[in-house]
């Protein structure tokens, strides 16, 4: 940003959309901790990464495995993304209608790029699970999976470098005593694979 | 401090007293003052000056003045006592101000004012003053020295050389400011009294320009490098421009590196609605976008609209969700679908203007882009993009960093 646009002291009315975080699939399965940030009805939920970073949005890429439509009156879709390190949760309901088309369409397997907010459902059997609500899904190339492993390689060592010097990773550390081996191995192992 | 600094203000204060004094020995005496006996520079500084001017023979009294401030020390509240040279006038805005201009020293510039009612005579550009008792304020957060009754103007026979010190566009602040800038566009003028107005850039930053006519004033040439001397940094809406109507602007040989914008690299998060093919309304200046009954917001029913191709979307760093505007070329350039095509594609299927954005979305939704482009209220305008490619080079580097501890 030019420094000629000078903070003015009045912050934008607008709301600011909350940036998508790279996770992969074997750390997001881990993931025990949800909170939501202030009081009101509307303030965004996050859930908190082992690895020590909050997220209220996540940006993944991956190949589509299967895919189920479920529910009488209330449509919904249930999707398996998977990523080299395991497999995410998708689903898509008739809140969000533009990833409900868009699944529709879609027949696995393939690329594709999932945006959506990650939340924590506790089952049945009293073990929790995390699952994506898709806003939109869709297919991409081999290529732009490449880019994500990197892009999120290089976003979880960064939370792993920095674990324990930012609140939430001091959080992390309190919620999970996190062994940061496990993630620093999960990431060489998805590195790993690709070199071919 | 920095002793070269010191070295260099000593020097010229005895060149000021008609006096040469070679820098190595000023040199020499500061570094045994300093390095040998510890002193602290300012101290030590103090020290050699008056070594010096007893060497010398100088007398120092008049221009040691206690309470003289340096042009660019002054602070917002003071009462002070400065003597500067008169570098540029400005035509006085209001009959309450008899005259206005900078005046500038070795450290700095600022903007003065006399008031009418101090009733002054006049200063002269080009020549030395020193001014008592004037009172510095803020006005629209650049500073001011105000000249009132109880002010003293008095004529100083010396002409010290000043180079003003060029800023960096990045680092402006309101004030008076010089820098070296290319002219990188021109804008109609939104005044009649405006000679010319636009941008002007270096490697940091850009920043808007605004000439007024007045007698003598020349346009900037574009895709010339100019340097700029005592332009006036003005804030308007929490953005600053540089009002070249106080400054002297030469033409300089050669090209200079202008800051090309934002860069962003990132995936295409989000396309909102509103993106793809639209309508625009044909009312000269206007340019809305048209609702489906080519409705425009303030010319109604516009059945002569015509048609264009963007994108706004979210692109995400994953630190960062920035609203991005794709405009027309680059939609083009980056899917392959041409404007007319689009107008063909909605024109040819039953869902219309709706086909063009699913096959926008299908083709760059959740894909990689690097993008540089200009931020305006809260949306960045988005001037060259390319597909982000697959690098192998990184793998081999993140490896290395997972592999590493």
């Amino acid at each position: 940003m030019p420094a000629v646009e000078r903070d003015s002291g009045q912050a934008s009315p607008s709301f600011e959309r909350e940036a998508a975080k790279r996770v992969f699939a074997a750390e997001l399965r881990e993931v025990r901790v949800q909170f939501k940030e202030g009081e009101d009805r509307k303030s965004p939920g996050f859930i908190l990464f082992p690895t020590g970073e909050r997220a209220n949005r996540i940006f993944i890429v991956g190949t589509l495995t299967e895919k189920e439509r479920r529910g009488e009156q209330n449509l919904y879709y249930q999707a398996r993304v998977a990523d080299p390190t395991g497999t995410f949760y998708i689903m898509a309901g008739s809140y969000q209608p533009d990833a409900m088309q868009q699944m529709a369409m879609i027949e696995p397997p393939s690329f594709v790029a999932v945006i959506g907010k990650p939340t924590l459902f506790e089952g049945q059997s009293g073990a929790t699970r995390v699952s994506v609500r898709a806003e939109s899904i869709s297919v991409v190339d081999a290529e732009t999976r490449n880019i994500w492993i990197l892009d999120t390689a290089r976003s979880t060592l960064k939370r792993i470098e920095s674990f324990g010097n930012t609140e939430d990773s001091k959080r992390a550390r309190e919620q999970y005593n996190t062994d940061l081996q496990i993630y620093r191995k999960m990431v060489y192992d998805a590195l790993a694979q690709m070199k071919i | 401090m920095d002793l070269t600094e010191a070295v260099e203000r000593i020097s010229h204060k005895m060149e000021s007293k008609g006096k040469k004094v070679e820098r190595s020995k000023i040199e020499s005496k500061m570094r045994l003052l300093v390095e040998d006996f510890g002193v602290n520079m300012a101290e030590a500084e103090r020290t050699v000056m008056n070594d010096l001017a007893k060497e010398y023979s100088v007398n120092l009294a008049g221009a040691q003045n206690a309470d003289r401030k340096e042009i660019g020390a002054l602070m917002p509240g003071e009462w002070v006592t400065i003597e500067g040279k008169c570098v540029a006038l400005i035509a006085p805005p209001s009959p309450a101000i008899s005259q206005t201009g900078i005046l500038a020293d070795t450290t700095g510039a600022i903007r003065f004012v006399v008031w009418a009612r101090a009733e002054k005579p006049p200063m002269e550009q080009g020549r030395w003053y020193r001014i008592e008792s004037a009172v510095v304020d803020e006005y629209r957060g650049a500073p001011k020295l105000n000249i009132h009754s109880g002010t003293t103007i008095s004529p100083v026979d010396q002409d010290i050389p000043i180079i003003p010190s060029m800023h960096r566009v990045a680092e402006l602040r309101p004030g008076v400011a010089s820098v070296r800038v290319k002219m990188i566009q021109e804008w109609e003028p939104s005044h009649p009294r405006m000679l010319q107005t636009g941008l002007v850039g270096d490697a940091s930053g850009i920043v808007k320009f605004t000439i007024w006519n007045e007698e003598g004033k020349e346009k900037l040439q574009p895709d010339t490098v100019y340097s700029i001397y005592y332009a006036l940094v003005d804030e308007y809406a929490g953005r600053l421009q540089l009002n070249l109507s106080s400054a002297l602007y030469l033409p300089e040989e050669g090209d200079i590196q202008v800051w090309s914008g934002e860069k962003i690299v990132g995936a295409l998060v989000h396309i909102a609605p509103g993106s793809g093919l639209v309508k625009r309304c044909p009312v000269e200046g206007c340019n809305r976008v048209l609702s489906r009954q080519n409705y425009c917001s303030v010319h109604e029913i516009q059945k002569n609209f015509r048609y264009d191709l963007r994108i706004k979307g979210v692109l995400d760093d994953s630190e960062r969700a920035c609203n991005v505007l794709f405009p027309c070329e680059l939609v083009e350039s980056l899917t392959g679908i041409r404007l007319e095509e689009a107008i063909e594609l909605a024109e040819g299927s039953p869902l219309g203007m709706d086909e063009v954005f699913f096959r926008l979305r299908d083709a760059m939704l959740g894909r990689y882009f690097s993008c540089t482009g200009t931020e305006i209220e809260d949306r960045t305008i988005l001037k060259d993009c390319q597909w982000l490619a697959y690098e192998p080079k990184e793998l081999a580097a993140l490896l290395n960093r997972a592999g590493g501890a």
